[in-house]
């Protein structure tokens, strides 16, 4: 077993002390029970196990792992019993990913990510070269994004992180930390109170604590009133928590983000604890997404990810480009990455009445329904007043979203790219390159088409792959997509020819 | 409304009529499972009632019968010098548009029930995870004789079709 022959080489020594120090994180859960069963028995000498065991595992694994770039592929084999060469031709190269755990960090370590852009997203197709000098992986990243790129010969960075005017870096964006402010406004801090309260209460079951309000404990005699004050101040802790969590949560994943341009390439680096530096070749940048969320739209921001073809679905969320910031901020960075900032900031084309009709019915159908269901409810249940409330509430909330999706929904066909918005509590506005474009998906219910709508759907390698334009008057439709890619879809027209000219102006 | 003077025409191939044969068939099994369901729940239970039965099994027996006849006058295929063309649904219509340059895969597949009755299903895909074109109900030998053409044409226009092409980001001659 020499280390060195036919190029084959292992990785940095020092991940003889990560490795261990990951297996026994993953090993934790079964350590435990064997340390609890240990101790019941009363068999001594188990504990060491705990140590044994994990410091085995990862000296194995650190042996058996090796790889090597040579002709003209990448190629990772591991596995002491089962072994396992993994291959990928340097030209099929598309993403590379530096990460940086904590422990990484601490020895001067990263983790390379090889990403290829293939549909499978299973664990064990991933190209992870966990544990290289930053310097080598840098290096690495250099050769193989410069080898996968047609040769016209511009220079490889060593160093890509630091943006020096004299090279052509371009940075476009630096995260201002006080932007954290808009934390609080997007979903992720629900998604955090929810994990908390979850696992709180069922440590609290765990534990036996009973979790009770009683009436009679609460001071006073005006019992409603405490009652009252109790879930309001019930409600401004909770706000509180979730507001910290979700700020220290954006702190965390975009700490010091950059997001600069060197030729061929954008370049991403963010993070606190863990470090995340993403390359984005330009080629693969089919375009961008503008997510502006109710909350956030209400305090003028918005956030923006890119659409980026051939990353990973699992990793869908490595596109992200601009966390929650203000509102100009994002669609500036929207038109840099885009090439041109009409895209982001032209007025849309609106849908029509029959559109607004759609959207009004759809939102108060529901709505005038669970108000009857309130109505009745309170007629005929001990419900009291509430069946009454929950139906005097949901109307002009429905009216309201109503309202708000007629004024999002709209479409535009500029500089070569196709602008789609909608939806309210999660507006946001697609800009797809149109040749991006690899197909067109015309949806119609009977519904849709006595109102002479159509759904139309641009299909694409990157992103969610689509890029949907709902409730679309059908000739504006074809219109759009014969625009975006010509003659593609005139050949199926009723009339084989070129669509008449709009009756309205266009850009 | 509908006053729109262009739409597009209806593809002109039409899947094989067995298809229609298989779709009764295969639409009368399920029918008949959910009724035999139904029935043992009156049997068993003393919440559903008999006079449940004949409603529901009429409904079925509509949707049975129905629902294929709709899908097959819906269901239609057309393959052009540079592109594919789908039409498939019952209610809610689809049509769906590639073009041939970006085809990456052509995949010729037998259900069961598309076995006893001759049938195969050719899906188109492009490098969109959304936007397969899938033809349902094709006559055995039409379906092979397609996938041979796609596979020819998708070589002669486009990027070659492979496990993990580039075409993604290449641009569309």
């Amino acid at each position: 077993m020499n280390g060195e022959t036919d190029g084959w080489q292992r990785l940095d020594r020092r991940m003889l002390l990560v490795n261990p120090v990951q297996e026994f994180m993953k090993l934790l859960p079964a350590l435990l029970g064997l340390l609890v069963a240990g101790t019941a028995i009363g068999v001594r000498g188990w504990q060491l196990l705990a140590l044994v065991v994990p410091v085995v595992l990862g000296t194995v694994r650190y042996l058996t792992t090796r790889y090597r770039v040579a002709d003209g592929r990448v190629e990772l084999r591991r596995g002491l019993l089962s072994r396992r060469t993994l291959a990928v031709p340097v030209d099929r190269v598309r993403t590379v990913d530096l990460t940086a755990p904590p422990v990484h960090r601490l020895l001067g370590l990263v983790t390379v990510r090889i990403g290829t852009g293939t549909a499978s997203s299973r664990e064990e197709d991933s190209l992870d070269l966990d544990g290289l000098p930053v310097a080598a992986a840098r290096t690495l990243r250099a050769a193989l994004l410069r080898a996968g790129e047609p040769a016209d010969g511009h220079r490889p960075d060593d160093d890509l992180l630091r943006p020096d005017p004299d090279r052509a870096v371009r940075t476009v964006l630096r995260l201002d930390p006080a932007w954290a402010r808009y934390a609080p406004l997007t979903g992720t801090g629900l998604v955090l109170l929810a994990t908390v309260v979850g696992g709180g209460l069922q440590l609290a079951t765990t534990l036996g604590i009973e979790l009770r309000l009683h009436a009679d404990d609460l001071p006073g005699t005006s019992l409603p009133v405490a009652g009252w004050l109790v879930v309001l101040i019930g409600l401004v802790v909770t706000l509180l928590v979730v507001s910290a969590l979700s700020v220290a949560a954006y702190l965390l994943t975009s700490w010091d983000l950059v997001l600069s341009h060197r030729p061929g390439a954008w370049h991403l680096v963010r993070g606190l604890l863990t470090t995340r530096e993403t390359t984005l070749d330009d080629d693969r940048v089919a375009g961008a997404v503008l997510h502006e969320p109710l909350g956030l739209r209400l305090a003028g921001a918005a956030h923006l990810s890119a659409i980026v073809t051939g990353l990973d679905r699992s990793r869908a969320g490595s596109a992200t480009l601009v966390p929650p910031a203000p509102a100009a901020v994002a669609a500036g960075v929207g038109g840099e990455v885009v090439g041109t900032p009409q895209p982001l900031d032209v007025a849309l084309r609106t849908h029509g009445p029959a559109a607004t009709r759609r959207r009004w019915a759809r939102a108060l159908g529901p709505a005038v329904l669970l108000a009857a269901l309130g109505v009745v409810a309170t007629l005929t249940l001990p419900v009291g007043i509430w069946g009454v409330v929950l139906a005097v509430l949901a109307l002009p909330v429905a009216a309201g979203l109503a309202h708000d999706r007629t004024r999002s929904l709209g479409h535009a066909l500029v500089a070569g790219h196709l602008v789609a918005r909608s939806g309210s509590l999660a507006r946001s506005r697609e800009v797809l390159a149109t040749r991006h474009v690899i197909g067109w998906t015309l949806r119609d219910t009977v519904v849709q088409r006595r109102a002479g709508l159509v759904t139309l759907t641009a299909t694409t390698a990157g992103g969610d792959q689509a890029v949907t334009v709902p409730d679309v008057p059908l000739e504006a439709a074809l219109r759009l997509a014969d625009d975006a890619v010509p003659g593609l879809v005139s050949q199926f027209l009723a009339v084989p020819e070129r669509l008449p000219d709009p009756p309205s102006t266009r850009d | 409304m509908g006053t729109a003077t262009s739409d597009l025409r209806e593809p002109h191939e039409r899947v094989c009529p067995r298809a229609r044969l298989m779709w009764w068939c295969t639409h009368a099994i399920g029918a008949t499972v959910l009724l035999a369901v139904l029935v043992v729940g009156v049997v068993l239970t003393d919440t559903l009632r008999w006079w449940l039965v004949p409603p529901v099994a009429v409904v079925l027996a509509a949707y049975a019968v129905a629902v294929p006849q709709w899908r097959y006058l819906v269901h239609r295929w057309e393959v052009t010098a540079t592109a594919v063309y789908t039409q498939t649904g019952w209610w809610a219509r689809e049509r769906r548009i590639a073009p041939i340059s970006r085809v990456q895969t052509v995949d010729l597949e037998q259900g069961a029930a598309a076995r006893v009755f001759g049938l195969a299903t050719v899906t188109v895909t492009t490098a969109s995870a959304a936007g397969p074109l899938a033809i349902p109900g094709l006559d055995l030998d039409v379906a092979r004789a397609l996938v041979d053409e796609l596979t020819l044409r998708a070589d002669a226009t486009g990027p070659a079709p492979g496990p993990a092409p580039r075409a993604a980001g290449d641009d569309a001659t």
